[in-house]
């Protein structure tokens, strides 16, 4: 990423032992940015919209998201920060869940999601997809956030 | 249901009331008939009755006229000597004799008429003797002595006993004439009031008839246009439990949906951290290889064994147990999804598409050294082409599976229509099935008989679900070591209701 150490990633997952396990991964793929992870869509808007240290009011980041949340579903989340009106729109948006329904993938490529990813079940797919998912992010340029 | 009115108990008294009403009517018209019968007879031998009394009556005037002319003829004779007064008493007494027979035999049915009749014939005989008596003295010139005989003999006296008995014969035709009138009247009334009764019974039976008619078609129209307003809404009841069940249907496959991607995502978590673990267990033993040959006094018994047994046998059974796991999510997430899947279906021919999988699994059949053969022709089914396949996949690779050890494997596929339905079945000559395990091994991971075949207990819960939704069942016949036949009843063409709604 431009500056691996500027851009922030949000992990929000409300399973810990998997937002462990891709941290981990993440880890050994060689990414060192900053991930703050959430546990439920409420606080996660929060930190992404209104946080002074949040990703709108400084500086770039790129969302890891989960669709089924406790409080929320994962596309209302993604449609919020896809809207016009958000400061947030051009950051990158990866939705990595256990769903692969095609409607779901569909709607959530239609709100503007930027990679799908689904989590595979068994555990070497997972960490393996989890590393190349940690050396696609070393690569790919995310852009500054609209003041 | 709605109330509908059921028509089978009320349509038997109906009928029986109208048989016995038809029966009673019938009856009555028979009476009345007979009763007509029976008057008209009456009224014939009545008249008949009368016309024999005005015959008695006529011959007796008759027998009366005749004999008076005779006496007339005799007493002119006397008087006037003439040959043609002889003459008239010889025509009047040829003419008298028929008259008499004939009222003889008109009155010989009346014992009553008998001896009058016996005393007319007495007397006219004895008249008839006095009256040629004088009539020969008057031929041989002695008129004188003739009237005087007449004198003696009072031909007046004899004359007027002849009109008595003459006028009681009469009086007695007259009064069995009256008999027989009062007879016929009495009859007619008995006719009459037999005629009434039978009318008023004919009445009665037309009204109850007509009643129950009208009751019965009242109630016939009745059922029957609530049968159309079943009718009507047949099709829309059928609709609604369609959609009901389809929703059932739907709800339970989003549950199995759901319930196995949920179960799914702690799985990946133990997986993981047995991973985790397992990665982890590798720098210590190598931690304690190092120890044991450096400073061996600090490694202890149970710290060797935790690191190098334990800890992998403990994380090799939580892998095996996780990946068995994962593998009966998976088969219950693809049995969901299975569910989920839109059919299509078209024609096919069984034979080929039989042909086709066992082509596919040609190398297993040969390699387990099974002869396959397909019993031609076989039919033509409309049905969804994936869906058949995998089911019947699955019963030919079960049969080639569970071979008897004692004889070369055969398994042998045949189909044949049958009115509304087209039976295919696999028959194997295998090690069988217990039958108190038919039921059971279409259960989900249910398994029969010796465990030593590779399988979670998926295939046949796989092939019922899928049997199912072509609108087909399955069922085994099979003894323990006899071999085994699967049935697969299909519909003949597969129609789908439109889905309700996209899978979401």
């Amino acid at each position: 990423m431009n500056d691996h150490r500027s851009v922030g990633i949000v992990m929000i997952e409300d399973d810990e032992g998997h937002a462990r396990l891709i941290e981990k991964n993440i880890r050994r793929a060689g990414i060192l940015n900053d991930i703050r992870h959430f546990t439920d869509g409420t606080t996660a808007l929060e930190y992404l919209f209104h946080a002074p240290d949040g990703p709108a009011k400084s500086g770039p980041a790129l969302v890891l998201l989960d669709l089924n949340l406790p409080d929320m579903s994962g596309t209302d989340i993604l449609a919020r920060i896809k809207d016009e009106n958000s400061p947030l729109r051009r950051a990158p948006v990866v939705v990595l869940t256990t769903t692969d329904d095609k409607v779901e993938i569909q709607r959530c490529y239609d709100l503007g999601c930027n990679v799908y990813i689904t989590k595979p079940v068994n555990y070497e797919n997972f960490a393996q997809a989890i590393r190349q998912l940690g050396l696609f992010l070393s690569v790919i340029q995310v852009p500054e956030v609209e003041g | 249901m709605q109330g509908s009115p059921t028509l089978a108990p009320a349509e038997n008294p109906i009928g029986r009331i109208l048989v016995a009403a038809m029966a009673i009517g019938f009856l009555a018209l028979l009476v009345a008939a007979g009763a007509a019968g029976y008057v008209v007879r009456q009224t014939n031998r009545h008249s008949d009755w009368v016309i024999h009394t005005y015959r008695v009556e006529g011959v007796l005037i008759e027998v009366r006229r005749l004999a008076e002319q005779q006496e007339t003829a005799r007493r002119g004779y006397m008087l006037a000597g003439t040959p043609a007064f002889l003459n008239s008493f010889e025509r009047a007494h040829a003419e008298l004799a028929p008259q008499v027979d004939e009222l003889r035999r008109l009155t010989a049915d009346n014992p009553r008429q008998r001896a009058p009749m016996a005393m007319v014939e007495q007397r006219l005989a004895d008249l008839d003797a006095a009256q040629r008596q004088t009539n020969a003295l008057v031929q041989q010139g002695r008129g004188a002595d003739a009237l005087r005989q007449f004198r003696a003999d009072s031909g007046l006296l004899r004359m007027q006993k002849l009109r008595h008995v003459f006028d009681a014969m009469a009086r007695e035709e007259r009064r069995l004439l009256a008999l027989r009138d009062a007879e016929q009247v009495a009859s007619r009334q008995t006719f009459s009031t037999v005629m009434a009764i039978a009318a008023l019974l004919f009445l009665a039976v037309v009204a109850v008839s007509f009643l129950t008619i009208r009751r019965y078609t009242r109630d016939l129209h009745r059922s029957r246009s609530a049968l159309a307003v079943l009718n009507a809404t047949l099709e829309d009841q059928v609709k609604e439990r369609t959609a009901d069940l389809a929703l059932a249907n739907e709800e339970i496959q989003r549950f199995a949906y759901i319930v196995s991607h949920d179960l799914r995502s702690p799985l990946v978590n133990v997986m993981g951290f047995t991973a985790e673990l397992s990665a982890a267990t590798q720098p210590l033993a190598e931690l304690i290889d190092r120890a044991e040959s450096e400073a061996p006094q600090i490694v202890t018994e149970e710290a060797r064994l935790a690191a190098r047994e334990d800890l992998p046998e403990a994380i090799g059974f939580i892998r095996t147990s996780t990946a068995k796991m994962d593998r009966l999510i998976n088969a219950i997430l693809k049995l969901s999804r299975e569910g989920r899947r839109v059919l299509a279906p078209e024609m096919i021919a069984l034979d080929q598409l039989v042909e086709q999988i066992t082509d596919a699994i040609r190398h297993v059949i040969d390699d387990r050294g099974v002869t396959v053969t397909i019993e031609r022709p076989m039919p033509v089914v409309v049905s969804d082409r994936i869906a058949l396949e995998q089911i019947l996949s699955n019963l030919i690779e079960n049969a080639t599976k569970y071979r008897h050890p004692s004889r070369p494997a055969e398994v042998h596929v045949s189909a044949q229509e049958t009115p509304g339905r087209v039976i295919v079945a696999v028959r194997d000559n295998g090690r069988g099935i217990d039958p108190r395990d038919h039921q059971r091994i279409f259960d989900l991971f249910r398994r029969s008989g010796q465990q030593d075949q590779p399988g979670e207990g998926i295939g046949l819960a796989h092939v019922r679900a899928l049997a199912y939704r072509l609108g087909g069942t399955i069922s085994v016949e099979s003894q323990l070591g006899q071999g085994a036949t699967f049935f697969l009843s299909l519909p003949p063409a597969l129609s789908i209701a439109p889905p309700l709604q996209e899978s979401a």
